[in-house]
């Protein structure tokens, strides 16, 4: 009964293939970006939404909960269509000049997931016990001081599980991406339908790169978690 | 992504029984026609009565009424029309779509129902040929066929492929892009739906062919004899060019001159 045929080749060589490849190295450059941009803001607004100076804290607080709780798809079109308005001119032509499109979704991946992972650092640090912190002031480390001996080697670790989830959610979400015209793998397994009407072919070899992508960042994660963090245990 | 994969899906599945529409149709009183909804004068939600209208739409209200029964008209983008419709989701395709061998080989088509050919939207005085896109990146709509001609016009451009025009000509209106490409109707009926309409033009640049027809299921070879009947009358009675004018013609933001005539051109 089933009328079509697989033509798996349209995906494993020629122009299809290589328009899958070059989807693929932005999906991959998206969520290495991603990934490095959101932990390192993550840690930031983590520490300060803990700390004892008030200002500090509201702002992270907003920070979060606005990023938090727009949708993703939003924030990109944000960062690509509404900044305009905001930016001078001589600012705007400069961007338009560049590749904006990449920065705008990479700019929207990282914040938006900065915020999850602050939150997932924040709750990491919460499960050291306030006594580690006493202790280490008291030992004459200043708070900043104590954070980077004491509490954050201890809370990074706890922490390795979430942000694996993290990781993986900001790899996909780069997806999203496409809808400003970001030529990612989602994007051309969509050209790759349009065009040869091989969606099923198309899409398959796209999720199969998802996973690949997937499997080795948790892979990544786990071996570090082993071998850096926990070398004791391994 | 989430629709489109689904789409994809059911393809595989779903295509089966040949497909009869003029039976069915007739069975359930009602045809289903796939139509754009954002796009004057083609196929656009009119302000007063919340409606879809438009030039498409006036055809497969015209081969409904021949069919004796209802018309339902369901919004599809460039990208969602042939999976929705070898899903059996509609019934025929009205939408702006161009006929090309690629397409064919997966669908049935109509005679040409409408002709235009692609070209640019740019800012007033920036483009005199192609060579001024040279290099520049171009907005267009994901799907369409405009991406490939402007690709194989301009092979130096990049090509900004967004989810539907008005974003497109947004990105233009921001200087993201330095032209946005598709057929000239389209791009005239976005033009004079602009705020700013001044600051922009159509220059005379002309990339390719673009013959319209109206789409539906490979197999349906009864239906599809039956719509090319249709429509070749509706030529001869003198309703299509009424039609066109309506849409297209003085009086209208458009003001195109109809350069073709609805043959048997298959």
């Amino acid at each position: 009964m089933l009328k079509y045929t697989f033509d798996w080749s349209i995906v494993t060589s020629g122009k299809y293939f290589e328009w899958l490849v070059s989807g693929m190295k932005i999906t991959l450059e998206l969520s290495a970006v991603g990934i490095i941009g959101a932990f390192v803001l993550g840690l930031l607004i983590a520490v300060m939404k803990m700390s004892h100076f008030r200002p500090l804290r509201w702002i992270a607080s907003a920070y979060l909960e606005f990023f938090r709780n727009t949708p993703l798809l939003i924030q990109i079109f944000f960062w690509y269509f509404g900044s305009y308005k905001v930016l001078p001119t001589v600012v705007n032509d400069w961007l338009n000049s560049t590749n904006f499109e990449f920065a705008a979704a990479a700019i929207a991946l990282t914040i938006y997931t900065s915020a999850f992972i602050a939150e997932d650092i924040r709750s990491g640090i919460l499960s050291i016990p306030r006594e580690q912190m006493e202790a280490a002031r008291s030992a004459g480390f200043s708070y900043l001081r104590s954070m980077q001996y004491i509490i954050l080697p201890q809370a990074v670790r706890i922490t390795v599980p979430p942000l694996v989830n993290q990781f993986l959610n900001l790899a996909k979400n780069s997806s999203l991406a496409m809808t400003i015209g970001v030529m990612e793998l989602t994007y051309q397994a969509r050209q790759v339908e349009s065009y040869t009407f091989k969606g099923f072919e198309a899409f398959t070899a796209a999720t199969v790169v998802y996973l690949v992508l997937s499997v080795s960042i948790t892979a990544f994660m786990d071996q570090y978690n082993k071998r850096v963090l926990n070398p004791h245990r391994a | 992504m989430g629709l489109a994969l689904v789409g994809t899906f059911g393809t595989a599945a779903l295509a089966a029984a040949p497909a009869d529409t003029l039976a069915e149709a007739k069975k359930k009183g009602v045809l289903v026609a796939g139509v754009k909804d954002s796009l004057p004068p083609f196929g656009y939600v009119d302000e007063k009565s919340r409606e879809i209208v438009g030039y498409d739409i006036d055809f497969v209200k015209a081969i409904a009424r021949k069919l004796n029964v209802k018309l339902e008209l369901k919004p599809v983008t460039s990208a969602s029309r042939m999976p929705q419709l070898t899903e059996g989701n509609i019934d025929i395709i009205a939408a702006t779509m161009t006929k090309n061998p690629e397409r064919a080989k997966q669908i049935g088509f109509s005679h040409t129902y409408f002709a235009t050919g692609q070209k640019f939207i740019t800012n007033k005085g920036k483009v005199k040929s192609l060579k001024d896109l040279e290099g520049k990146k171009i907005g267009t709509a994901k799907g369409s066929t405009s991406e490939q001609n402007v690709k194989t016009a301009i092979p130096t451009a990049t090509v900004l492929a967004f989810d539907d025009y008005p974003q497109a000509f947004l990105a233009l209106q921001q200087g993201k892009v330095a032209a946005v490409t598709t057929d000239e109707a389209i791009l005239a009926g976005i033009l004079a739906k602009a705020p700013n309409k001044a600051k922009f033009e159509i220059p005379p640049v002309q990339i390719s062919n673009e013959p319209y027809g109206l789409g539906m299921r490979k197999d349906d070879a009864k239906f599809i004899a039956f719509v090319d009947k249709t429509i070749l009358e509706m030529e001869k009675s003198g309703e299509a060019k009424k039609i066109f004018e309506k849409w297209f013609g003085k009086g209208t933001d458009f003001q195109l001159k109809r350069t073709f005539k609805i043959t048997a051109d298959k």
